[in-house]
C-alpha cells in the first residue's frame, strides 16, 4: 500500500466489525471500489467477542417446528417494548434465515444438532429455541468467515487508521480524515458514499462487557457532522458479567439452563418473573439482580451466583466451552465445580445514529449500520442474538444502497480541510493540562452511577453537570505522548473526546424521557407511558453547535401495542 | 515490583517501579503504567478477554497474551511449562521483563508490524471455495464440526509465529497458524476435494519445513494444534491419500 495523501474510493466503510465487513462485501459485489478504514485490524474488532448466537426462525429444533419470521418479529417488538420500528423489524426477521444460511455457505462452522442441521438454543425473550450458534464463540466464527470473504474479494483494508473527523461540504458527506497510527501521518479519504460501522460506546460506563476500543467514535463523528442520534437513553445492561473484570457470561448459559441464585440459596427470579425465570428479558433480569443485591441478598461485594453445575460436565464442555475457559482464565474457577460470581454490566447500545432501513442518515452520502446506528430494530431493549443479525441484515442492505448511490463521482476534499485538521491535532498535542486518565474514569463513574440501571431526575441532573464540567476540562487535556509512530496517548485523548460527546447524548435523552420503558428505568417515573412517550428521542446539533432534543413517531403496523406481559 | 519494558524500536529499556497485586493481568499492569506513570507507552489491546488476538507480548521471554496472563503466572512459570525465547535483555530481580514478540518488525514499544504474518496467511487463500449453495444449510456431523472447531478457534494472535524457530530459518514459511488454517479448509467437507488444498503448501518451505518443535501448540492460548495439522497433512500427502 502506497502512502498517498488522499485516498479515493467509491464506498468507504469506517469499521471492520461484522456490520462493516458485511457492508463492504455487498458494495464490492455490486461493483463499487470499496475500502474499509479501521482503527484496529478487522479481526480485533469488538464483534469477535460475541458469544451466544444469532437469531433466525429456521425451525430446526423440535420445539420450534412451527417457528416463523412473524413470531420472531413479535418477540422482537414485544421485547423492544413497542419502541422498535415495525417495518425495520419485518426486514430483520424475514431476512434472518437467508442471512444465517449465507454465512453457513460461506464457511461458518455453526454448531449442529444430531441430524447435522444448524443447532438452535433458547434465548431470553424468545418463545422457542431460535438462536443459532457456533459453540459460544459465534462472533469470532462469523467474523473470520466475513474477513475471509472480504479479503478474497480483494477489498482494500486501511488498517490502523483512526478517523478523526468527517468531511461534510454543503450538507453532503465527501469522506473523512484519518490518522495513520503507524506513521502518525494525516490522510484524507474521499468517497461518494461513506458508511459508519464503528460499533458501540461501552467505555463511557464503568463495568462494561465491551472491548476497550468501544468509545462511541461513530456516534460522536455523526452528531458533529450534522446527522442525528436516536433513542440514546436506551443502554442495555447485561445481567451476567463476570464479577471483577465484567467479561460477559453469555445468556447462552441461562439458555442451556443455568440458575441465578442469591446468597440465601434462592432462585430469586421466581419473585420477579415466575414463568420465564432466568430467561426473562435482560432488563428485567438485570434489575432483579440489583434488587437482590440492594436487599442484602447478594454476596459480599455485590454479586450473585450463576450456577451451571446441575447441567453436568458434558453439556458445559460441549456447549459452553468459552464460558468455562473465561471463568477459569479470569476468575480462577471451574463452573463444573463451583458457581460463577456475576453482576450486571453495561453491554449494548440500542440507540445510535438515526438511519432508515437502507442505512441512510439525514446527511447525503453518509450511512450508518451496526451498533453505532439506530434503525430501530431493538427499541427499548434488544433481545439476545438480534444484534449479530442486525449487523448482517442491515450491513448488506446498507452496502447495497451505498453502492447504488455512489455513481455521482467524487467531489475532492479541499487541501485546507486537511490543513485545518492537522492544526487541530497539533493544538491538542500542544495542550498542557491534565492527562486523559482521570477524566476517563470520571466519565465512567458518572455514567454508571447517574445513568445506570436505576435513574432519577435529581441524580441525572447532577450527572449532566459533571459531564459538562468534564467537557470543559477536556479542552485542556494534554497528550503528553511523544513521537509520531503509534502515539497511543493521542488516540486515547481523541477517544476521550468522542466519549464526552456520546455520554452527553445519553444523558440528555435519559433526562428527557420521563417514563420507564425497557432498559430505561426511572424510579421517579416507574410506569410506562404510551400516551406521552411512544416515540423516539432525537438529538441534533444546531447552528451554534448546541445540542437540541426532539421526538419522532414510531412506525407501527404489524402488531398492536400492548401492556407489559412478561411473567 | 520492577517492570522493565523494551521501548521505541528496541533502543532502550525503561524500568518502572510500580505497586502490583499478583492477580492482576499483564494488560492491567500496562494500563496502570500508561495511565499513572508514562503516557507515552504503546501496546495493543482490544477485547481484554483472549478472543481478539491483539495483545501478544513476551513476558519474561515467554510468548503470552497480556490480557489473559496474570503476574503470578509469569513469575511462577517453570521453565519447562512454556516456551522460553532468547533475548538480550536482563530480567530485573524478582521483577518482570516485557518485550514485543520477536520475528516481526517493531513499530514502537510493544507494538509489532503484523503484515509479514498476515501476508503469509493471505497467500494461502483461506476462504471456503464451494460453489454449491443448497436451499438449506449443508448437513455437517457433530464430530466433523467439533474437529473443525479445533482449528477455527485460532485468533491469529501470532504467538505461534513468534515461538516457531522455522519461521526465521526458512524463507517463505507460512508459519503454524496459516498452515493450520489451510488444513482447516482441507478438512471442511463443504469444500470439494478438487480444490487440492494440501498441495498449495506441498513444498520445502511449506508442510515439509516443519521440524516439529511443537512450540506452536505449547504457546497457543486457544488450544489450536498446528503441529498436528502439519503432521496429518504430511501423512496424507505421503500416502497419496489426497488429490494433489
Ligand atoms: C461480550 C459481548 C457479547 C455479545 N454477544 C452477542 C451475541 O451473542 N449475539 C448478538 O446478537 N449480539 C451480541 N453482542 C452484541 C454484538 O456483538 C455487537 O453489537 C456487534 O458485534 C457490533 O458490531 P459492529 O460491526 O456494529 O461493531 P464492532 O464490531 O464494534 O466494530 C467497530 C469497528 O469500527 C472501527 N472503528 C471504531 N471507531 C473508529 C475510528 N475512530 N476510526 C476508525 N475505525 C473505527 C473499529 O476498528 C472496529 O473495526 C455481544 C456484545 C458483547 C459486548
Ligand atoms: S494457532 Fe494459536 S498461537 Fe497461533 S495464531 Fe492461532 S491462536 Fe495464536
Ligand atoms: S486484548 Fe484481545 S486477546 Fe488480549
Amino acid at each position: 500500500m502506497g502512502e498517498k495523501d488522499i485516498y479515493r474510493h467509491d464506498v468507504i466503510v469506517i469499521g471492520g466489525g461484522l456490520s462493516g465487513l458485511r457492508a463492504a462485501i455487498e458494495a464490492c459485489d455490486c461493483g463499487a471500489d470499496v475500502a474499509v478504514v479501521s482503527k484496529v485490524y478487522p479481526l480485533r474488532s469488538h464483534s469477535v467477542a460475541a458469544q451466544g448466537g444469532i437469531n433466525a426462525a429456521l425451525g430446526n429444533s423440535p420445539e420450534a417446528k412451527n417457528d416463523t419470521w412473524e413470531k420472531h418479529a413479535f418477540d422482537t417488538i414485544r421485547g423492544s417494548v413497542y419502541l422498535a420500528d415495525q417495518d425495520a423489524v419485518e426486514v430483520l426477521c424475514r431476512q434472518a434465515p437467508e442471512t444465517v444460511l449465507e454465512l453457513e455457505h460461506w464457511g461458518t462452522v455453526f454448531s449442529r444438532d444430531h441430524e447435522g442441521k444448524i443447532a438452535q438454543r433458547p434465548f431470553g425473550g424468545a418463545d422457542v429455541p431460535r438462536t443459532c450458534y457456533a459453540a459460544d464463540r459465534t462472533g469470532h466464527n462469523l467474523m473470520n468467515t466475513l474477513f475471509e470473504q472480504a479479503s478474497y474479494r480483494g477489498i482494500t483494508f486501511h488498517n490502523e487508521y483512526f478517523v478523526t473527523s468527517l468531511v461534510v461540504d454543503e450538507e453532503i458527506c465527501r469522506g473523512c480524515i484519518a490518522l495513520n497510527l503507524r506513521s502518525g501521518k494525516v490522510h484524507a479519504f474521499n468517497s461518494s458514499s461513506l458508511i459508519l460501522a464503528t460499533g458501540g460506546y461501552g467505555m463511557i460506563y464503568d463495568h462494561s462487557t465491551n472491548s476497550l476500543i468501544n468509545t462511541g467514535d461513530g456516534m460522536a463523528l455523526a452528531i458533529n457532522a450534522g446527522a442525528q442520534l436516536k433513542d440514546m437513553e436506551f443502554v442495555q445492561f447485561h445481567p451476567t458479567t463476570l464479577y471483577g473484570s465484567n467479561i460477559l457470561i453469555s445468556e447462552g448459559a441461562r439458555g442451556e439452563g443455568a440458575y441465578l441464585v442469591n446468597s440465601e440459596g434462592d432462585r430469586f427470579m421466581a419473585r420477579y418473573a415466575p414463568q420465564s425465570m432466568e430467561l426473562a428479558p435482560r432488563d428485567i433480569v438485570a434489575r432483579s439482580i440489583m434488587k437482590e443485591i440492594k436487599a442484602g441478598r447478594g454476596f459480599k461485594d455485590g454479586y450473585v451466583h450463576l450456577d451451571l453445575r446441575h447441567l453436568g460436565a458434558d453439556i458445559i464442555k460441549e456447549r459452553l466451552p468459552g464460558i468455562r475457559q473465561i471463568a477459569m482464565d479470569f476468575a480462577g474457577l471451574d463452573p463444573v465445580e463451583v458457581p460463577i460470581p456475576v453482576q450486571p454490566g453495561q453491554h449494548y447500545s440500542m440507540g445510535g445514529i438515526d438511519v432508515n432501513i437502507d442505512g441512510e442518515t439525514g446527511v447525503k452520502g453518509l450511512y450508518a449500520v451496526g451498533e453505532c446506528a439506530c434503525i430501530s430494530v431493538h427499541g427499548a431493549n434488544r433481545l439476545g442474538g438480534n444484534s449479530l443479525l442486525d449487523t448482517l441484515v442491515f450491513g448488506r442492505r446498507t452496502g447495497r444502497k451505498a453502492c447504488s448511490e455512489s455513481n455521482d463521482g467524487h467531489v475532492p476534499i479541499l487541501k485546507e480541510v486537511m490543513t485545518r485538521e492537522i492544526q487541530r491535532l497539533q493544538d491538542l498535542i500542544n495542550n498542557k493540562g491534565e492527562g486523559f486518565a482521570p477524566l476517563m474514569s470520571e466519565i465512567k463513574k458518572t455514567m454508571f452511577d447517574r445513568f445506570g440501571i436505576f435513574r432519577d431526575e435529581a441524580d441525572m441532573n447532577e450527572g449532566l453537570r459533571s459531564l459538562n464540567d468534564l467537557g470543559q476540562r477536556y479542552k485542556q487535556v494534554s497528550v503528553k505522548g511523544s513521537g509520531k509512530a503509534f502515539n497511543q496517548s493521542l488516540i486515547r485523548v481523541l477517544e476521550l473526546g468522542y466519549m464526552v460527546d456520546t455520554a452527553e447524548a445519553v444523558a440528555l435523552s435519559a433526562i428527557e424521557r420521563k417514563e420507564s420503558r425497557g432498559s430505561h428505568f426511572r424510579t421517579d417515573f416507574p410506569d410506562r407511558s404510551d400516551d406521552l412517550y411512544l416515540k423516539h428521542t432525537i438529538i441534533s446539533t444546531d447552528d451554534k453547535l448546541q445540542r437540541s432534543i426532539d421526538f419522532s413517531p414510531v412506525k407501527l403496523g404489524l402488531f398492536p401495542v400492548k401492556g407489559d406481559n412478561y411473567q | 515490583m520492577i517492570v522493565r519494558i523494551q521501548r521505541g524500536k528496541g533502543e532502550r529499556f525503561d524500568d518502572y517501579d510500580i505497586e502490583v497485586n499478583a492477580g492482576m493481568t499483564l494488560l492491567e499492569l500496562l494500563f496502570r503504567i500508561q495511565e499513572n506513570i508514562d503516557q507515552t507507552l504503546a501496546f495493543r489491546y482490544s477485547c481484554r478477554g483472549a478472543i481478539c488476538g491483539s495483545c501478544a507480548i513476551l513476558a519474561n521471554r515467554r510468548p503470552v497474551l497480556a490480557c489473559k496472563t496474570t503476574l503470578s503466572r509469569v513469575t511462577n512459570l517453570k521453565i519447562d511449562d512454556h516456551v522460553t525465547l532468547p533475548s538480550s535483555a536482563k530480567l530485573p530481580d524478582g521483577g518482570i521483563l516485557l518485550e514485543p514478540i520477536p520475528k516481526l518488525p517493531v513499530i514502537r514499544d510493544l507494538v509489532v508490524d503484523w503484515e509479514p504474518f498476515f501476508n503469509e496467511y493471505r497467500k494461502l487463500e483461506p476462504v471456503l471455495k464451494n460453489s454449491d449453495h443448497p436451499e438449506k444449510e449443508h448437513l455437517l456431523g457433530k464430530d466433523k464440526s467439533r474437529e473443525l472447531e479445533k482449528y477455527t478457534n485460532c485468533i491469529l494472535c501470532a504467538l505461534c509465529w513468534s515461538a516457531c524457530p522455522v519461521v526465521s530459518e526458512v524463507d517463505g514459511y507460512p508459519g503454524p497458524a496459516a498452515l493450520a488454517k489451510l488444513f482447516r479448509f482441507y478438512l471442511d467437507p463443504r469444500e470439494p476435494k478438487s480444490t487440492k488444498r494440501l498441495s498449495v503448501a506441498d513444498n520445502e518451505a511449506g508442510w515439509w519445513a516443519c521440524d516439529f518443535y511443537s512450540n506452536c501448540k505449547k504457546v497457543c492460548p486457544k488450544g489450536v494444534p498446528p503441529n498436528v495439522a502439519i503432521g496429518r497433512a504430511r501423512k496424507l500427502l505421503e500416502d497419496e491419500e489426497v488429490e494433489k
